[in-house]
């Protein structure tokens, strides 16, 4: 893990997780991948962290797990956002841009 | 295919689940794979890639660890969503269905809640007397102690303070030993100084009397060792309730100083609420040491302590008892006077001793009530069965749409047990008013009322009650509804005339009500002819128009207690209006007062054995006044003084056993050194109670054996209680301080001597009646129904000639078929139940023939009228009307 890379707070993950769903349904690898890449390889999903954050998103019913295959043509899981976890990702949103907002405000203002 | 999620997950779960080990393995792999198919491609080697992959991941088992275990949870979560979806929905067509039968169902959920309301309210009232444990810390290790005299019969007699000193210093099983003297409308102290004088309700207790309970004031102290000897300053514990009611609860209490019999005592204590010991309204605690030798002289003879010990932690029962019997045993060898007749004990746990007397009825009414929830079962039972042949048709047409047997019945258990819960609901509502109603009623006839109530226990009672209930009157008709063939009942078309089977089962059903309603009568024919014996017993005396005044000899008057009693029996007979008026010490009913023994002069006596009488102290006029005839020689006059020779007057039982085939009068006993004169013989009065019969008595005249309590007997012109106030003013006129403990009239003592025999009789009574109508219900109910269903039969018959009277027969032999075996049946369960009411029950057998032949009398009138309703209907049949049905 390289010095710039940052690690993830649980709740921090699960915002993650739903994001990179909200572009469609995804299996477990391909969410690691998506939050990589989009963060510039800054934020860097532990992936031992990944799945059983997966799998109670799925629990709390925020996400729909289904057996389909992969693009390569293997069996994969494949989780999606149902419409609880579309509410869940927007108000979660919402109260991240406001607090990464503050911190800034903070820091900037030292 | 894209199916619906819903739908998705209910096909899942049909499909039998794969193994969520199974899925979290997949999904993990797949991500190692693709991790290391990338390490790959950005050149690595694939053994490499792989180890890399698997590094990166961190603790795999771990992770697989974690989810699974969320894995398995959502599974369950989602099994009970499934479950608790599909029970809504029963649920819900539950109550659509008993709304289109509003009258099956009123009647199904007033027959239920009347029993699970009577069965819940017995049962808060016997959990909380029998059941819990007493409010004392360890209170299991708390036993009551007699001394015992198998020559006098008398197996729990109090003990003398001597007695007990040396059990306390020679046992070693107890950790310790209290001791107290009480006794309602005796032991109270007079509270004056603080506006009217008033008698508070007192218990002198020994040292050891709290510690031996585990009891400690809320407030204060208890008393100390050195105040439980003579001549310390008096002081006082108050109880809860008189600190509220008299003191508001004044935290400052303690310290201060409260006129008592004339003496101020200090407060030193205040009890917790929960404790009244030893009985439900006590005022105030003081020590033993308060009362003078003078008042209770403390000598072996004398015996007024009751013991209660608390075992210690490794010693059993058998242990103390056998310990407590030698130390008995050597104090009879070593005081042959005064212990010789007492050389056994008694020991029994305290919570027995306390509820030992109220235990048979109590359970013998529970056990009626549930009796009276079974029929009520069998009844809501047999409206299902019968409705369930009316639904038949509903039911196969639910099977032919593919809903399983399974799916069936728990339809209808849903809707019996929603029946139930409908019922229990009202129950509960009846239940709370019934054990108040309860409770009023059985003031004073039960120990621990205090503790009954309707809590968290007793509703999760009868909510098991409901639950059962609901089951039971549901299985049957459910399996049996489950199991019906489909195509019979589809091919019969609309009439619906199928499937008689249920019938037999609807019999047995009645037969069983009817035999439990005959056990439920029979208890409360034995009970009522029990207290009609009792009630016409002798008791010795006329009740009819006499008041009563109780009181004690004040303190302050000391000394001086005969010239009092002399003057307010003068004042009270000078009154207007009062043709005589008497004292007693104990009036009849209430007491056998104080145990003598002595001997006849003359007489070889057996020493172990000797005579003894119970005494009775009582003023002139006292015979005449009550209306015990007397029957040779005289009474005692005012003549009869303490210059004169003691006399005694006996009663025919003491004449019959001790002077048999002579005129007692004119004998003499020596009580001691004493000769006492008998001068007159009266008729026996039932002095313990209705049911005992009267022991040998001996009446002092209170003027040559003086005692302070007293019971004013009055008769005289016009209404009692007028009587008794004008009585307790000339009383006052004499002693302003003078407490009354008491105004009531000898009937009323009457009354209160067989209120709880009357208690049982009318309990028993109200459920024996819903028994019998509810069983009453229950012939008609199925007699009807098979009428309606036979109806073409019968019109066939009746076109071919049968008379309507043959028809009647027909109709009355099978209902009274029924209710003959379900009379039988019960006949030999109330043998069983007479068995077990037989100690509680008076002057009649247990299987009383006139009982067992009146109830069963009873059922078959019953049974006869309600067949004869749908009988007669079978009468009218129109054969013409019916055949053209077809």
């Amino acid at each position: 893990m390289s010095d710039t890379s940052l690690e993830l707070v649980q709740g921090t993950l699960d915002v993650l997780i739903l994001k990179s769903l909200s572009w469609g349904a995804r299996h477990g690898y391909a969410v690691a991948e998506s939050i990589n890449e989009r963060s510039g390889q800054v934020l860097k999903v532990e992936e031992g962290a990944l799945y059983p954050a997966l799998h109670r998103l799925e629990k709390r019913g925020l996400l729909e797990a289904e057996w389909g295959l992969s693009e390569n043509n293997r069996r994969a899981k494949f989780y999606k956002l149902t419409s609880a976890g579309r509410a869940h990702l927007r108000a979660q949103s919402q109260t991240w841009t406001r607090y990464a907002a503050a911190v800034s405000r903070v820091l900037e203002a030292a | 295919m894209q199916l619906p999620p819903g739908f998705k997950r209910l096909l899942k779960l049909a499909v039998r689940p794969r193994a969520v080990e199974q899925d979290v393995d997949d999904e993990l792999r797949f991500h190692l794979e693709m991790r290391a198919e990338k390490l790959q491609r950005e050149g690595l080697p694939p053994a490499e890639a792989h180890a890399t992959a698997q590094r990166e991941f961190g603790n795999l088992e771990h992770v697989r660890a974690e989810c699974v275990r969320l894995g398995h949870e959502r599974e369950s979560e989602m099994k009970r969503s499934l479950f608790l979806d599909a029970l809504v929905q029963d649920v819900r067509y539950a109550l659509r269905t008993l709304r289109k039968a509003p009258a099956f169902s009123l009647v199904a959920v007033l027959t239920l809640a009347l029993g699970i309301g009577a069965t819940t309210a017995l049962f808060s009232v016997v959990r909380g007397v029998l059941l819990k444990p007493l409010p004392f810390p360890t209170s299991e290790r708390l036993v009551r102690l007699w001394q015992a005299s198998p020559a006098l019969d008398s197996p729990r007699t109090v003990l003398s303070h001597p007695d007990l000193e040396d059990w306390k210093a020679r046992q070693k099983s107890f950790t310790d030993l209290g001791a107290w003297w009480h006794v309602q409308n005796m032991s109270g102290v007079d509270l004056s100084g603080l506006g009217d004088p008033e008698l508070l309700q007192a218990t002198y207790v020994t040292d050891g009397f709290f510690s031996t309970l585990g009891m400690a004031p809320q407030l204060g102290r208890p008393f100390l060792p050195e105040e439980n000897l003579p001549g310390q300053d008096a002081v006082v514990v108050l109880s809860h309730g008189l600190w509220t009611r008299k003191f508001g609860a004044d935290p400052t209490m303690i310290g201060r100083s409260l006129t008592l019999d004339g003496v101020p005592h200090t407060v030193v204590g205040i009890m917790p609420p929960s404790f009244t010991f030893p009985s439900e309204q006590m005022d105030v605690w003081v020590p033993l040491s308060n009362i003078p030798e003078s008042g209770i002289p403390r000598t072996r003879f004398n015996r007024f302590l009751n013991v209660v010990g608390r075992l210690k932690p490794d010693v059993t029962l058998e242990t103390a008892r056998a310990e407590l019997g030698g130390i008995s045993r050597q104090l009879a060898e070593a005081y042959p006077d005064s212990n010789a007749q007492y050389p056994g004990i008694t020991a029994i746990p305290l919570h027995e001793a306390i509820t030992g007397d109220v235990r048979t009825g109590l359970l013998v009414v529970l056990g009626a009530v549930g009796l009276l929830l079974l029929i009520a079962c069998a009844n809501v039972a047999n409206l299902q069965l019968a409705r369930a042949t009316l639904r038949e048709r509903e039911l196969a047409v639910r099977a032919a749409l593919g809903a399983g047997p399974g799916r069936l019945v728990r339809q209808l258990l849903t809707e019996s047990v929603v029946l139930a819960g409908l019922g229990g609901a009202l129950g509960i509502a009846l239940a709370v008013w019934g054990t108040e109603v309860l409770v009023g009623l059985s003031v004073h006839q039960l120990p621990r009322l205090r503790d009954v109530r309707v809590d968290g226990e007793v509703l999760a009672f009868a909510a098991g009650a409901t639950l059962l209930t609901g089951l039971l009157f549901g299985l049957l008709p459910a399996l049996r509804a489950s199991s019906t063939r489909l195509e019979p009942v589809l091919k019969a078309g609309a009439r619906g005339t199928v499937g008689s089977g249920g019938a037999r089962l609807r019999g047995m059903l009645v037969v069983a009500e009817v035999a439990i309603a005959v056990v439920l009568a029979t208890g409360a024919g034995l009970a009522t002819r029990s207290l009609a014996r009792m009630l016409a017993e002798d008791p010795g005396f006329r009740s009819e128009g006499a008041a009563v005044v109780s009181f004690s000899v004040p303190d302050s008057r000391r000394g001086q207690g005969r010239a009092y009693l002399a003057e307010v029996l003068e004042r009270v007979r000078a009154l207007p209006g009062i043709e005589s008026a008497a004292m007693v010490k104990y009036l009849p009913l209430e007491s056998t007062g104080e145990d003598m023994a002595f001997n006849r002069p003359g007489h070889p006596e057996d020493t172990s054995n000797p005579p003894h009488a119970s005494v009775m102290h009582v003023s002139t006029g006292y015979f005449s006044t009550m209306g015990i005839p007397l029957l040779g020689g005289r009474a005692h006059e005012a003549t009869d003084t303490q210059q004169t020779p003691i006399v005694a007057v006996v009663n025919q039982t003491f004449a019959r056993r001790y002077f048999p085939g002579e005129d007692a009068v004119g004998r003499s006993v020596k009580v001691d050194t004493t000769d006492i004169g008998i001068i007159g013989v009266v008729g026996d009065v039932r002095q313990a109670g209705l049911a005992e019969p009267a022991p040998p008595l001996v009446y002092f005249h209170v003027q040559q054996f003086s005692r302070s309590a007293t019971n004013l007997v009055l008769r005289g012109q016009g209404a009692l209680l007028p009587m008794a106030i004008a009585a307790r003013q000339a009383i006052w006129a004499i002693e302003p301080n003078q407490t009354i403990s008491r105004i009531t009239t000898l009937d009323e003592v009457v009354s209160e001597a067989v209120t709880r025999p009357r208690l049982l009789s009318v309990m028993l009574g109200l459920f024996a009646v819903l028994g019998l109508v509810l069983a009453a219900v229950g012939i008609y109910g199925v007699l009807a129904y098979t009428v309606s269903q036979r109806q073409r039969e019968l019109g066939v018959r009746l076109a071919l000639g049968a008379k309507p009277a043959d028809v009647l027969r027909l109709v009355l032999k099978s209902g009274m078929g029924l209710a003959g075996t379900g009379i039988a049946l019960g006949a030999a369960g109330a043998l069983v139940l007479a068995r077990v009411m037989g100690s509680i029950l008076y002057g009649i057998a247990p299987h009383d023939p006139l009982t067992f032949g009146g109830v069963m009398a009873l059922l078959l009138g019953v049974a006869l009228l309600a067949c004869l309703i749908p009988a007669r209907r079978a009468m009218r049949v129109d054969p013409a009307v019916t055949l053209r049905g077809d």
